[in-house]
């Protein structure tokens, strides 16, 4: 599915530079579903963004697919991004002054899809995640582990292959937490490519394998074991 | 402290978000100095004459001729005998003054000036209360020698001597007279119809030369002002005026046997205090306001004010959202609603009271072009009740617009806003805040609409063919006075000798300087009593070439013909000789003529001397000439003959080519050598013609800097909105950025987003447009097209959607191109 080689990524703020990513080598395999774990700050989100083309990154190599994405254009990447990957955020990002349909449809909006199909694929997920019940509510109505699912049933409505989640159970109690992680497993289990960044070793162990940042660098499993 | 806890956060709050704040500021300032602006013009406008002691009782009265076939004919000015009938018939009027403007010369030693002088009845200095500088007032005008001057003159002419007891000559060229000063008053202030340099007597006995003036019930060339018992009896009088006019005008010499003379003449008497604003007809002595401007800009005032609150109220709404932590934080240290509330307003008095000391310093900036605009002297007294009032304003614009904010900040909860991911905002000040700027936009294309409307009509007049050649005509003016008449003929000799005049001619009025003179004309075959009156102008010899108006048939005056008219006295004396006349394509239509040729060799007739002798002069029509325009497009072409002045005339008009100052210079040398003691006074034709406009061209340059103000300020105001919008939607613009937007996805919505209050607002502004301005056209006989007001509209509606969008546009895309996990990161 994609290969990453040598890749680094440093901010430059002023006159620090802060390596994020430091000379990362990942593959992930088409149907793997991968927890990044690492203390704060290790460069979590930065792999995933980059991972989810929301970023380039400063150096090395991307393959998406046997394409190398890394020096793509915006565009270029936007384009390969919306059909293929979907998003999952720990804050939801839900659009306030949209309805939960709404939100969901969002997804599809810039897909070129006819509107009748549109409305067909949303029900489809709702009824998938369970929310059809508050199909017109506003996001302030929802409780927390609702917007999830209403963010999860938006990542996969535009049958995308490969799902990215930042802490998408950081903002949720155990129960909650319990039914997106349930929720991913399940997609997962239906073919789709997950990468989930989580503080939670109990989240972790729904993958099927999990690779560790620390300060920028992936640590090799046989150190992990170690320690 | 609570309040120094305020005002502290008010002001970090203003300086921490300076877009919002200067916006805010700067908006509110121009606001408050407009509407300051346009509140002195609109308290000077309403301050006319209201200073008289005698106020509430003091009229004057006014007259129409309904003259059949062409518009009636108005004045302020009043028949001279009607004093002595106003004064026998009511009892109700206890004292009466005729003011006649007469400019003879006054000779002060070598030097001559020519001098405005009223002359009044003696009623006038009991009537208002002029301030006596020295002299005493109750006797100053007992007798037609006494002279009142104001103390500009008295400096004028005797520096710092005192004037009371010196003597003038005045020559009113008719006659001369020695005067003795009596009395000096104080200058005439500037918010009065009334405006008086010196003062002088009645006596009907020196005008007997001159019939016209005092004597004559069909001629108005004096004011009539009079003082009632009690305010209400000019009810009385305006209702019974017709029966009056009836019992004392004489006959008239139209209508038949059977007319009255209230078929023809309308009396009527306004309050003193209401003729700046309301008085309709010529002969004023100085500039008249005009009501519906007054009421315009008083409009406009309120609509500027409108726009800048409502600035105020969207930018702080909008702010609202983003205070919503700090509103919430300080609820839950305990800070109870009204706490808050106060401490809002507090905030925008603040940000009120910054921008109120802005304003005044624009307001001082502006004032003297302001004046020079308005040709008035407007000031702020600081001294007086100004500085509270305009507080006063700049306080309830405070409130007013801080209120709405004040009570939307306050009712956060505190719990819905500290729970993460909550939008602050109710739906319902979203709403309001689309309105609003659905109401701004509509009243800036409105504004704009009006604008372009009365900036096009000043263009047409100012392009429309006059049906004469207005450039290169320098016009010497007071060639009619006894001295230079004499010389008329050399100086017409000398001045066409200068290389640079191409024709030279005379006459007694030129346009933009015309007075209301008309004749009654019959065809052979009419009687008397069904004869038509029509306007009569007197023209020299060459007058239609000079002018280069095209003649339709026939030809004009010559020398070599015996184109001369009878003298009256001639008729008088029984001498009848078909003399010539040249008329105008109007007259010769409302002669009945089916053509200009038709008419030539016609004969007409036409009423001479006073109407009571009956005497007529028997006219051939030698020529036909097309309509034009002496007087301003406000008034339709009327039918009239071209007596020739073969002699005489009051303007000289010089055609002339290459450079007017070196022509003026050559002039009024030649004028120096020939004539000595009176003054060469001049003006050009082109300068004359758009003084015709200068009303108009003043209010539609002020109505044009007051609509950019309020559009600056709805544009500010928008800006500041869009920005906001924005930065508010910024989370949403990363989320739709992840699910595959463009950038050109994203401002394709912002754009959208304000397109719709654009759309809406023209909506609302055009048919109110339309309706406004083709209702303000109909004043103009001659104007532009109905469908022009489309064509502006058009144009106003595009425009205001390209402002929104390029003030969206600046606003959103550097929001639409940003990546879209920075606006995800900060929560
Ligand atoms: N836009 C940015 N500009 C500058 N530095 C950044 C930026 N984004 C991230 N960094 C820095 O890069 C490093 C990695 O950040 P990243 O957000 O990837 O960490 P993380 O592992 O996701 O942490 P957490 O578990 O707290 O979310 C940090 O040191 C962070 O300060
Ligand atoms: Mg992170």
């Amino acid at each position: 599915m994609l290969k990453i080689q040598n890749l680094s990524k440093s901010y430059r703020t002023e006159n620090v530079e802060t390596t994020a990513l430091n000379n990362i080598e990942i593959e992930i395999k088409k149907g793997e579903f991968i927890a990044i774990m690492g203390p704060s700050g290790c460069g979590k989100s930065t792999l995933l963004n980059t991972i989810g083309m929301l970023d380039s990154p400063t150096s090395g190599h991307y393959w998406f697919n046997d394409e190398d994405v890394a020096n793509y254009s915006e565009a270029k990447l936007a384009n390969i991004r919306k059909h293929n990957i979907g998003f999952i955020f720990q804050s939801f990002n839900l659009i306030d002054e949209l309805s939960v349909r709404e939100n969901i449809e969002l997804a599809l909006l810039y897909h070129n899809i006819p509107s009748a199909e549109r409305k067909e694929r949303v029900e489809k997920v709702m009824q998938q995640v369970g929310i059809t019940h508050r199909a017109n509510h506003m996001p302030s109505q929802l409780s927390g582990g609702q917007q999830q699912r209403v963010a999860v049933a938006r990542a996969v409505v535009g049958d995308q292959t490969m799902i990215l989640a930042d802490e998408p159970t950081g903002n949720l109690d155990t129960q909650h937490g319990h039914e997106v992680m349930e929720m991913l497993q399940e997609l997962n289990a239906n073919g789709k490519t997950i990468v989930m960044v989580t503080h939670s070793p109990a989240h972790a162990e729904f993958a099927t394998r999990t690779i560790t940042l620390l300060d920028g660098q992936v640590v090799e499993p046989a150190l992990k074991a170690v320690s | 402290m609570l309040i120094y806890n305020y005002l502290l956060s008010g002001w970090r709050n203003i300086n921490h978000n300076k877009l919002f704040s200067s916006i805010n500021i700067l908006g509110l300032a121009i606001g408050l100095a407009a509407v300051t602006l346009i509140t002195l013009f609109v308290r000077s406008e309403l301050s006319y004459d209201t200073f008289w002691k005698n106020a509430d009782t003091l009229h004057r009265s006014h007259i129409v001729f309904k003259i059949p076939g062409r518009d009636p004919f108005k004045a302020v000015s009043a028949p001279g005998p009607l004093i002595h009938a106003l004064k026998k018939d009511y009892p109700q009027v206890t004292q009466a003054s005729r003011v006649a403007n007469i400019s003879p010369a006054i000779m002060v030693g070598a030097e001559t000036f020519i001098q405005q002088v009223s002359l009044v009845d003696k009623d006038f200095l009991t009537m208002f209360d002029l301030t006596s500088l020295s002299g005493d007032l109750t006797n100053a005008l007992n007798d037609p020698h006494s002279l009142i001057l104001t103390k500009e003159l008295a400096v004028k002419y005797f520096g710092q001597e005192d004037p009371i007891g010196k003597t003038l000559s005045l020559d009113y060229d008719y006659f001369k007279r020695d005067y003795k000063i009596t009395a000096v008053i104080e200058n005439s202030v500037s918010n009065t119809q009334l405006p008086i340099k010196a003062l002088a007597l009645i006596d009907e006995n020196d005008w007997t030369d001159r019939t016209s003036l005092f004597a004559q019930w069909f001629s108005v060339n004096a004011q009539l002002y009079f003082q009632t018992k009690n305010p209400s009896d000019l009810d009385h009088i305006n209702a019974t005026f017709d029966d009056f006019s009836n019992r004392n005008f004489p006959k008239l010499p139209i209508g038949g046997a059977d007319a009255k003379a209230s078929d023809f003449i309308e009396l009527s008497a306004m309050n003193i205090k209401d003729l700046h604003l309301h008085a309709v007809g010529s002969g004023e002595m100085t500039e008249r306001g005009n009501a519906t401007r007054v009421f315009i800009f008083s409009a406009i005032a309120v609509l500027i004010l409108i726009i800048a609150i409502i600035n105020f109220m969207n930018l702080s709404t909008a702010r609202a959202s983003q205070r919503a932590k700090e509103v919430s934080l300080r609820k839950v240290m305990g800070a109870s609603r009204s706490n808050l509330i106060f401490q809002f307003l507090g905030e925008s008095v603040l940000v009120t009271f910054i921008a109120l000391a802005i304003s005044i310093g624009l307001v001082e900036l502006a004032l003297p072009f302001y004046n020079e605009v308005l040709n008035k002297e407007l000031a702020i007294n600081y001294a007086s009740t100004d500085m509270l009032q305009i507080t006063g304003l700049a306080l309830i614009v405070g409130i007013l617009g801080g209120l709405y904010p004040a009570f939307v900040l306050s009712n956060f909860r505190p719990a819905t806003v500290l729970k993460a991911n909550k939008s602050a905002e109710s739906s319902a000040s979203v709403k309001l805040r689309a309105i609003l700027v659905v109401m701004q936009f509509a009243v800036s294309i409105g504004l704009f609409i009006s604008t372009a409307v009365v900036y096009s009509q000043m263009q047409y007049a100012e392009k429309m063919n006059p049906g004469f050649n207005k450039d290169n005509m320098l016009l010497v003016h007071r060639i009619g006075l006894d001295v230079v008449s004499e010389k008329l003929d050399m100086l017409v000799k000398e001045i066409s000798k200068t290389p640079q005049v191409t024709a030279v001619t005379w006459s007694n009025e030129t346009p933009g300087n015309t007075n209301e003179n008309n004749t009654m004309l019959r065809l052979p075959g009419m009687s008397k009593d069904d004869a038509l009156l029509m306007g009569q102008r007197g023209v020299g010899y060459d007058f239609f070439a000079t002018y280069e108006i095209k003649v339709l048939a026939g030809r004009t005056y010559q020398k070599e013909r015996n184109d001369t008219p009878l003298a009256t006295a001639q008729i008088r004396e029984g001498a009848s000789r078909k003399s010539s006349i040249v008329i105008n394509s109007s007259a010769a239509r409302r002669l009945g003529f089916n053509s200009a040729s038709d008419a030539i060799g016609q004969s007409i007739f036409t009423s001479r001397g006073n109407p009571n002798e009956n005497l007529e002069a028997e006219l051939e029509v030698v020529g036909v000439v097309d309509d034009v325009h002496f007087d301003s497009l406000r008034a339709t072409i009327r039918p009239e003959i071209y007596n020739l002045n073969a002699t005489w005339g009051q303007t000289l008009s010089v055609r002339f080519n290459g450079n007017p100052d070196t022509l003026k210079t050559n002039v009024e040398a030649i004028w120096g050598n020939a004539i000595a003691n009176i003054p060469f006074r001049y003006s050009f034709l082109r300068q004359d013609v758009a003084d015709m406009y200068k009303t108009e061209q003043g209010q539609a340059k002020m109505f044009a800097a007051f609509s950019g103000l309020a559009i600056f300020i709805a544009c500010l105001g928008l800006y500041g909105l869009a920005n906001f919008t924005a930065t508010r939607r910024t989370k949403e613009i990363g989320i739709r950025k992840v699910m595959g937007a463009s950038v050109f996805d994203i401002v394709k919505l912002l754009l959208w987003q304000f397109s719709k209050p654009v759309f809406i607002a023209n909506l609302i502004a055009w048919p109110i447009a339309y309706w406004a301005m083709s209702d303000w056209l109909e004043l103009f006989v001659y104007r532009i097209d109905n469908s022009y007001i489309l064509l502006l509209s058009a144009i106003a509606g595009i425009g205001a959607l390209l402002i929104a969008w390029i003030t969206v546009a600046t606003n959103s895309i550097s929001v639409a191109k940003a990546n879209p996990i920075k606006a995800l990161r900060h929560e």
